[in-house]
């Protein structure tokens, strides 16, 4: 396998009296998805925020191609290549749709590339829209979106980066059946592409379907990690997420 | 697909888009550079009115002229807090702070230097620009009204050392710039020569505005008023950008401090970093319509000459009718004059209760 | 060395007024996360009700704080539930241009019916000093001001965590949608918490115009100063702001002895903005409402 895009080595965090995150090491691949699931307060947000800059870790290191970023400023991990998305959707409100985008476009690695200019960056913006599907809603206001179509917002956001990594934060939330599918296609077709990608998901059936692997979140500490399937058969995972009863439940019925 | 014409679309000088945080959001958002020839139009039409405020000179008597004077300082003052205030978001209420830094700066030079008010003038800028810079590094990290409150800490407190520097400033007692005679560096330019100084100065502020709005800068700006956060998760170096709008800021408003020290002669720290100044130039600009270039400019023009004509017919009263108007306006119009005729015009609605009614408990 | 102990006791003293003032400042700042510009003028106005109650009725000022008080209570009431009330939901800068709105009217109001001279409110014994050994001076006058201010801020204390009241405060504070939820009337709610901050300013101004001289100008001072001891003490930290009135106090009087002039006034800036900088939840520990702060 090729050398990880992005590395977290014993990454911890801590806010006074609680460790959110506590030792965690992860690795991102090109065309490798890691899905990050755990149940509400395990510390995926905080660990996404640790990896992008937005909180700096109290211990451990955070690797981008091999530079520490660790303690980096957002902007900088953003142009190293990390690209995500924020849970709760933080759009400009007050610019269309289109000029979301393109502000990412000014500012974002692919600036150097001639992108410096607005009517090129508007140009690409346009582009970017075009693949998360959001082409017709250029001149909207982000208040008027839909809530699918806020998510692909925050999407092209990202992707304007044209980054490397992806770290998606529950961008399934409060979707619809055939919006899932749709989106887990076009994070399929992101993985195709090379990207290295993070998903913290809740919805379980999307983790199992994309992830190449799957790791486990509890209490701010890795619980276990592996192929979807085995680690969603796991008894400690089932006992994280539904507690122990229903866990000894389960155990006695099989 | 949209419109996009291969030319490079214009931003639109006048009422843009992203105005949102500091007042009610558009309903639906211009685009920030509209196409076309809407990009000259305004460029066209501050130089209309440049050629206008030149040819105005000539049609008034000396106490008016003094009063539009006054009109053009406020024009700049307003101008160079939207900046920061309306587009970036940062409320600044110490602004006055480097408006009498530019001031004390052009004392400094003049009285004891001996140099030219024409040296004096960049100076101020300088002096102010790097005090804000030092300032702005602990500061920027602080939002709303911590922010807001922090400036005007640091504005008080450039008053009281200024007034403990007797020495260098004259202190209370304030301090004499040498306009007549052999002693002074530059003869005072009169009532004809400061009209002239202050309208180029506030054209200068305006300009630089508006080219801060139409290019990347802005839009790095805005982005940062409407969501940092995001902002800086998009490769914007949110640090470097509001350090440099808070610097940029800050010099200009220095530069009319120094203009106005020049003007008055005799300056006293009590004047030159009077609160109200501060809180004037904030009035002009949410009246006005804050994040947008014709906003602060027509909130200047009306405010200015409300006070005047307040003071003239009040002479007593005239701050407490003041203060009574900008609790009206500040109730029914929060949003300021061009973004309210915006959108009104958009959505046909023109009642100003509506504002009572969004923003109301 | 006598002279610093009789400063920073002074000090204290001032610094128990001073922490009255902002208790009430900080009150409405972290509750409503209103910035009032002009409470200063509530404290000045208190002192011109106690003024004219004792040159009408020659009414003891210290007793007179109790009406003004009161007056400012309705008038801060009114103030909030029909003025600020209007603009709560808007961005920041409104609400500190209308708080400066009203400063303006008080401050102008007050010239336009005083005059601008100083005045005080006489007593016979205020002068007088309670000796200490070493030579140390207490003025009587500012030793009943100073029990005044720690009273009233216990009391307040004991308000907001045991009465009925007082928990609707904090709650709204809190979480005011939440609040409203459970059938708290959050304009009524406001409007109270607005009262009791200016009847705080206004009976510390009786007790101002009691000790020391006064006038509309002194507004503004009395507005910063106030910012200064909140930030301290952290927003809507009442015994923060305490805390923060007698830190604050004892910076400007032993700082007044030992700096020229007026800078010591700068020097309280200098705190202001260093805190800010630093430790924006205040030196008192966290901030009732540290998740209200602006982020």
């Amino acid at each position: 396998m090729s050398p990880p895009l992005l590395e977290a080595r014993s990454l911890s965090r801590r806010f006074g009296g609680l460790l959110a995150v506590a030792g965690v090491d992860l690795e991102l691949h090109p065309g490798r998805l890691l899905g990050l699931i755990g149940p509400n307060g395990a510390g995926k947000s905080t660990l996404i925020n640790l990896l992008t800059g937005h909180t700096r870790p109290t211990a451990g290191r955070v690797l981008v191609d091999g530079r520490d970023m660790t303690g980096a400023r957002p902007w900088r991990i953003a142009h190293a290549g990390v690209g995500r998305t924020f849970q709760i959707v933080k759009p400009f409100r007050g610019m269309t749709v289109a000029d979301n985008v393109t502000v990412a476009v000014l500012f974002g690695p692919g600036r150097v590339r001639g992108n410096r200019r607005l009517g090129a960056a508007r140009r690409t913006a346009l582009d970017v829209l075009d693949r998360v599907g959001l082409a017709e809603r250029a001149d909207a206001s982000p208040a008027e979106l839909s809530v699918a179509d806020a998510r692909r917002l925050e999407l092209a956001k990202a992707l304007a980066l044209r980054p490397r990594i992806l770290l998606l934060d529950e961008v399934l939330a409060g979707l619809r059946p055939t919006e899932i599918e749709a989106a887990l296609r076009l994070i399929d077709e992101l993985r195709g592409a090379g990207l290295a990608l993070l998903m913290v998901e809740h919805v379980v059936q999307a983790i199992a379907a994309v992830s190449d692997e799957v790791l486990v979140l509890h209490h701010g500490e890795a619980l276990t990690r592996g192929p979807a399937a085995q680690v969603l058969a796991d008894e400690r995972v089932i006992e994280a997420y539904l507690g122990a009863r229903y866990a000894a439940k389960n155990r006695s019925r099989s | 697909m949209t419109n996009v014409d291969s030319e490079d679309p214009a931003t639109e000088v006048t009422g843009v888009a992203g105005t949102a945080a500091a007042a009610p959001v558009a309903e639906v958002p211009a685009p920030i550079r509209p196409d076309g020839l809407r990009r000259a139009l305004p460029w066209a039409v501050g130089l209309l009115a440049l050629a206008a405020g030149f040819g105005l000179q000539t049609q008034l008597y000396t106490g008016q002229e003094r009063t539009v004077t006054t009109v053009f300082m406020f024009v700049g003052l307003a101008a160079a807090w939207n900046l920061l205030g309306g587009y970036t978001g940062y409320a600044s209420f110490g602004q006055v702070g480097f408006f009498g830094l530019g001031g004390y700066a052009t004392v400094v030079v003049m009285v004891h230097a001996h140099l030219s008010f024409w040296l004096a003038l960049p100076v101020a800028a300088v002096v102010a620009g790097g005090f804000a810079a030092l300032v702005g590094w602990p500061l920027l990290r602080l939002r709303g009204h911590y922010f807001a409150v922090a400036t005007l800490g640091v504005a008080e407190g450039l008053r009281e050392v200024m007034t403990n520097l007797p020495r260098l400033t004259g202190g209370g007692a304030g301090i004499t710039i040498p306009t007549v005679g052999p002693e002074a560096p530059t003869r005072w330019l009169g009532n004809d020569g400061f009209y002239v100084l202050f309208l180029l100065l506030a054209a200068f502020v305006v300009a630089t505005a508006g080219i801060v709005a139409s290019t990347p800068a802005g839009y790095a700006l805005r982005a940062i008023h409407q969501d940092e956060e995001a902002a800086a998760a998009m490769g914007i170096n949110t640090t470097v950008a509001k350090t440099l709008v808070f610097a940029g800021s800050a010099a200009l408003t220095g530069m009319i401090g120094a203009a106005y020290a020049f003007q008055q002669v005799t300056i006293y720290p009590e004047r030159l970093f009077d609160v109200d100044i501060t809180v004037l130039m904030v009035v002009m600009v949410v009246l006005g319509g804050s994040g947008t270039i014709l906003g602060p400019v027509l909130g200047a023009i009306a405010v200015a000459y409300a006070s005047e004509w307040l003071r003239q017919h009040f002479t007593a009263g005239h701050t407490f009718v003041l203060g009574a108007l900008i609790i009206l306006a500040v109730i029914l119009l929060p949003q300021g004059f061009t973004n309210y005729v915006r959108d009104a015009t958009k959505s046909r609605r023109f009642s100003l209760l509506e504002n009572v009614r969004r923003y109301r408990l | 060395m006598t002279q610093l102990v009789q400063a920073g006791l002074y000090g204290l003293l001032q610094g128990c007024m001073l922490g009255l003032i902002a208790v009430g400042f900080s009150l409405v700042w972290g509750v409503m996360n209103v910035v009032n510009l002009a409470h200063g003028a509530f404290v000045v106005v208190g002192a011109y009700v106690a003024f004219e109650l004792h040159d009408l009725f020659g009414l003891d000022p210290f007793l007179g704080s109790v009406p003004a008080a009161l007056a400012l209570f309705v008038f801060g009431y009114l103030t909030q539930r029909y003025m600020i009330n209007l603009v709560v939901n808007a961005p920041i800068f409104i609400t500190l241009l209308l708080t400066f709105g009203l400063q303006l009217l008080l401050v102008n109001g007050l010239i336009l019916v005083f005059t601008a001279d100083y005045r005080s409110v006489p007593t016979r014994y205020a002068a007088d000093s309670l000796v200490l050994p070493g030579d140390v001076r207490l003025p009587l006058g500012r030793l009943i001001a100073a029990l005044i201010a720690v009273g009233l801020t216990v009391a307040l204390g004991y308000l907001m965590r045991r009465t009925r009241t007082g928990l609707a405060i904090l709650a709204t504070g809190m979480d005011r949608g939440a609040a409203r939820l459970m059938g708290i009337r959050a304009r009524h709610v406001y409007a109270l918490t607005f009262g009791i901050a200016a009847a705080l300013a206004g009976g510390a101004g009786a007790a101002v115009g009691a000790v020391s001289t006064f006038s509309p100008a002194d507004a503004g001072r009395f507005t910063l100063f106030s910012f200064v001891a909140a930030v301290l003490g952290g927003l809507g930290n009442t015994s923060g702001a305490l805390l923060g009135g007698l830190v604050l106090g004892l910076v400007e009087g032993i700082g007044g002895q030992l700096l020229p002039g007026t800078l010591v006034n700068a020097l309280a800036f200098a705190v202001l903005v260093v805190v800010l900088a630093i430790r924006p939840q205040g030196i008192a520990g966290r901030a009732f409402y540290a998740s209200r702060v602006e982020a």
